[in-house]
């Protein structure tokens, strides 16, 4: 069991080269996917919509927006169930017997693994079928020390060159928690109680977001607007 | 063959009969005919001029090297090999003188093309008598071995035990050592190699900063670098075999320090009474002190606790009586650094923090009365290993152990027609208590990219602590079939109980005297290594993997100093310990390793040349039906040329090397799970993609002064002149959209002044 510094160096290396962090809101890719709701029962629908990162540093580096496609993977028995971004669950007995192929129980959720594609980046994603669940919310959500403004195009000031610190009420041991900024650096990107750092050297205006998933297949997902003064 | 050797005022060895009697009596007589003949004289030197082999042994039948072998009365001489062996031409019946620091002088006499073991005394052996048989065991083919002197002149090498190895022909040349000794030997994987230090394990050789290694070389005495085809007494391995021994402290009291821009230390040794020596050494690492000045402040990094390392041995030896000897030797190391990839050390997901400390105590006693040998070693390790990286991953690992061995040897004359038999048999008992809390992503399979890191995976957790016993035992028989041919068998049983799984492993070598400066050897034979890497000990299930090793060695010495070897081997390697198509952790694997290595020395006058090659060509099949793929340490080619020149005060080296790199999977993009929020990596063919061939210039100037009783060598090493940064490997973002090098040393210079009293 010895011996992962060469794991710990790597590390060290990929901080240090120019790979970015994975905070880092001016990147492009697919950030999140969300079902709304994500668990449907029979007949309900589900909207899936795509939180994207983009370079730039015109302060929107961040978008939400329909799949540029959306599939099924799995199971294969209901991969006519979607339809452009909507997922509409199946009867009651489609599911039975689904529920019958996977091994489930009666009243077990049944997991569908949809394949998404959005500006040329692919994501997997799984809404529950059978069973009803919405997504979480962000609670205690506290930037500097003040609740943020609801608009995202309203911009939160921060200080510069100070530890700002970023809270929601969650718990990683239980939800996975993202940070992301475009405008300083980011310190314990993925704990509920994180902050930022505007340091002389980094961009002093950009954007926020923080995206929580919980266990269940939720996610809720958050921007601002934000510029050091 | 027997020799009785009896001192009496003069130092004279005792050659036996030609027929392997004792020659008490013979004594004078052969002395006498040296004088007869007139040793050096104009008359021996009349007579026809022989080549002529011999060994020199001490007291208790160990090998004598560097002792210095003249034909007397002339300036024709050499020294003894690793293990006490010399060839020299000389007259027949002339007169050879033996001296070795610590030792009384002795003669012998050139008797034939062969002559009889010379057993050295120590100052305080005189009078005494001693009765002494038995051969070196076989060499195995490929293996190299270095004694102090040796090691620090190899050029190149700064005297590091790390960047000798890297010379060796066999050993994977890497710009970092990586793994769990940081050697790799014949392609294979770190862990398949031990690296022993007194015949015992050690579970690091090299420091996290600087990778220098944990054991200055004025601290060891020798270096054994067997590469595969090992002796029954060693185990664990199904590779090859690094084996220093530590440094017996000399007749005369001498102190001595070294202190450079990596490290410093100190090192004192001498006699306590008559029959006790000691060394004692401490080692600090000074570049801690430095690297806070000269790391940018533009890195975005903080170094909270700043790496550094400490290294202390001793060694104690105590002649008890005329036949035993006892031994204390420690050897222990503490590493530790930690930092934040951040210049907010209240970061936790950017902290990385890691502290390696071991304590090796070893006691040993020999006992050695004629015919037979006896060796009872009790070790203790306490080995802590402590990593914790970002918020929640983290390993905290103590293994305690204690490990008694026994061996005994036997030898006969002749027995059955056979010749210098030699019986031994020996048994340890590795008893290790671990203590294990983890909290880690599953363990990458090998040669595979990472699935995805995601920070706050902990899907290998476990804390708790188990036992693991593993007793071996080995019995060996060696004799001559034919003064040209010698053979060994051995078998060696090893137990792994915690994981109910006994190994027998068979093995052989055979060592043919082609001509006078020719050998051929073959060997072969069967290896084991218990499963014990990273998380490997967590699965009670495990078997031992299994090699399979045949080598064929050829070694030339044309003239006294120069040296050559060339060999060949082929591995088979199975139940392998890899994850299967379900990702089920088992014995699935098995690949295939053969190769060629040629070794080449000079050492004569001021010159000490090395040039080694390896060829190697690593394949595996990590479960049925999966395709097979390169080893992740498959490297074909690897060359090391190097060369030192002493002259007066200075002394000048070099060493060029050039090897190709590593395999590595290309990963041509990643998928996002959007539920766990990690990527999925696309890779592509594993290791089918090979990161550049490297080279590099090392050089290395040393000036020796003596300002009073002082002796002082300041030098300058520097790694990588001409700054090759090339590539050691590639890694990727979190996401697999970008990729970066990971990149060759630096120039690395080093300056220090080492001090001896």
């Amino acid at each position: 069991m010895n011996r992962l510094v060469l794991v710990g160096l790597v590390v060290l290396a990929g901080c240090a080269g120019n790979i970015d962090p994975p905070w880092q809101l001016s990147h492009e890719r697919i950030i999140a996917v969300r079902a709304t709701p994500p668990h449907v029962v029979a007949g309900e629908q589900s909207t899936i919509d795509v939180l994207v990162g983009h370079v730039g540093s015109d302060g929107s580096n961040v978008q939400v927006e329909p799949p540029d496609s959306a599939s099924i993977v799995s199971p294969t028995s209901l991969m006519n169930i979607i339809s452009g971004d909507t997922l509409t669950a199946p009867s009651d007995g489609e599911l039975d017997q689904v529920r019958s192929e996977l091994g489930l129980g009666s009243a077990d959720p049944v997991p569908v693994e949809l394949q998404i594609e959005a500006d040329g980046f692919e994501a997997l994603k799984t809404v529950f079928v059978g069973d009803s669940g919405d997504n979480p919310t962000l609670d205690g959500l506290m930037i500097n020390g003040a609740a943020p403004p609801s608009d995202p195009t309203q911009t939160i000031l921060v200080p510069a060159d100070v530890d700002v610190r970023l809270f929601v009420n969650a718990d990683e041991t239980v939800d996975n928690i993202n940070w992301l900024t475009s405008c300083g650096t980011m310190n314990d990107y993925n704990l509920h109680d994180a902050f930022v750092h505007v340091n002389p050297t980094d961009p002093q205006s950009g954007q926020l977001a923080l995206v929580v998933r919980d266990e269940s297949g939720g996610v809720v997902w958050q921007y601002w607007s934000i510029a050091a003064q | 063959m027997v020799f009785v050797i009896a001192l009496a005022g003069t130092s004279a060895a005792q050659p036996a009969g030609s027929d392997g009697s004792a020659g008490s009596a013979g004594s004078a007589a052969a002395t006498g005919s040296a004088a007869e003949t007139g040793s050096g004289s104009a008359a021996s030197l009349a007579l026809p001029t022989i080549a002529t082999t011999g060994r020199v042994i001490d007291k208790l039948g160990k090998p004598v090297r560097g002792a210095t072998v003249t034909v007397e009365g002339t300036d024709v001489h050499t020294t003894t090999n690793r293990f006490g062996r010399f060839s020299i031409k000389a007259p027949f019946q002339s007169e050879l003188t033996i001296e070795k620091s610590g030792f009384e002088l002795q003669l012998a006499i050139v008797s034939g093309e062969s002559l009889d073991d010379v057993v050295l005394l120590g100052s305080a052996d005189l009078s005494e008598t001693i009765e002494v048989k038995a051969d070196a065991p076989v060499p195995t083919a490929g293996a190299a071995e270095l004694d102090r002197e040796e090691l620090q002149r190899v050029p190149g090498t700064g005297g590091d035990v790390v960047r000798t190895l890297t010379v060796m022909p066999g050993v994977v040349n890497l710009q970092l050592p990586i793994g769990y000794s940081g050697v790799v030997i014949r392609g294979s994987s770190p862990q398949d190699s031990q690296i022993l230090v007194d015949d015992f394990e050690i579970p690091v050789l090299f420091h996290n900063i600087a990778f220098r290694a944990i054991l200055p070389a004025e601290s060891i005495q020798t270096l054994d670098y067997i590469p595969g085809g090992f002796d029954v007494a060693y185990g664990r391995a199904s590779s090859g075999i690094v084996a220093l021994t530590t440094r017996e402290g000399t007749e005369h009291r001498s102190e001595q320090a070294e202190v450079s821009v990596i490290d410093g230390g100190v090192l004192a040794q001498g006699k306590v009474g008559d029959d006790t020596n000691y060394m004692i050494g401490f080692r600090r690492s000074t570049i801690d002190l430095i690297l806070p000045y000269v790391i940018p402040s533009s890195v975005d990094l903080s170094l909270t606790t700043v790496p550094s390392y400490y290294d202390g041995q001793f060694r104690i030896d105590h002649r008890l009586s005329q036949n035993w000897r006892l031994t204390l030797s420690d050897v222990g190391t503490i590493d530790v650094f930690q930092l934040y990839t951040s210049k907010d050390t209240s970061s936790t997901t950017n902290r990385f923090y890691n502290r390696t400390a071991f304590d090796r105590l070893t006691g040993r006693a020999t006992y050695h009365d004629g015919p037979w040998t006896a060796t009872l070693a009790l070790s203790a390790i306490l080995p802590q290993f402590n990593f914790d990286l970002g918020a929640v991953q983290h390993i905290d690992v103590t293994q305690p152990a204690i490990t008694p061995r026994a061996e005994v040897i036997r030898t006969v004359d002749e027995l059955g027609g056979l010749k210098n038999v030699e019986l031994r048999a020996g048994g340890e008992l590795v008893l290790q208590k671990s203590y294990v809390n983890v909290a880690l992503p599953d363990p990458m399979v090998e040669g595979e990219a990472s699935q995805g890191y995601n920070p706050m995976d902990t899907s290998t957790s476990f804390k708790g602590n188990f036992w693991q016993p593993d007793p071996a035992q080995w019995l060996s028989f060696a004799a001559n079939i034919d003064p040209r041919i010698r053979f060994q068998a051995g078998l060696r049983l090893d137990e792994f109980m915690r994981n109910h799984d006994t190994e027998i492993q068979p093995r052989g070598k055979l060592e043919i005297t082609l001509a006078p400066k020719w050998t051929l050897r073959l060997i072969a034979g069967a290896y084991r290594r218990p499963p014990e890497y990273q998380t490997e000990s967590l699965y009670a299930n495990l078997q031992a993997e299994h090699s399979t090793q045949t080598i064929a060695g050829l070694e030339y010495k044309p003239a006294e100093g120069t040296h050559v070897q060339v060999s060949t081997y082929y591995t088979d390697r199975s139940d392998l310990i890899t994850y299967d198509a379900n990702m089920v952790l088992g014995n699935w694997g098995r690949g295939t390793t053969y190769g060629a290595e040629l070794l080449g020395t000079y050492h004569v006058g001021p010159w000490f040349a090395w040039l080694s090659y390896a060829y190697s060509h690593s394949t595996r099949v990590d479960y049925p039906n999966a395709p097979e793929r390169l080893f992740t340490y498959d490297q074909p080619h690897s060359l090391n040329a190097a060369a030192s020149w002493q002259h007066g005060k200075w002394t000048l080296g070099g060493r060029f090397q050039l090897y190709s790199g590593l395999p590595y999977t290309p990963i041509t993009g990643g998928i996002l799970n959007s539920d766990s929020n990690t990527y999925i990596p696309i890779n592509g063919v594993v290791n089918s993609a090979r990161a550049p061939i490297h080279h590099e210039l090392d050089l290395r100037i040393d000036y020796a002064t003596h300002p009073g009783p002082i002796q002082l060598t300041y030098f300058i090493d520097v790694q990588n002149v001409y700054l090759d940064q090339s590539v050691v490997t590639y890694f990727y973002s979190y996401d697999y959209t970008q990729q970066a090098a990971f990149k060759s040393i630096p120039i690395i210079p080093s300056i220090g002044v080492r001090g001896v009293l």
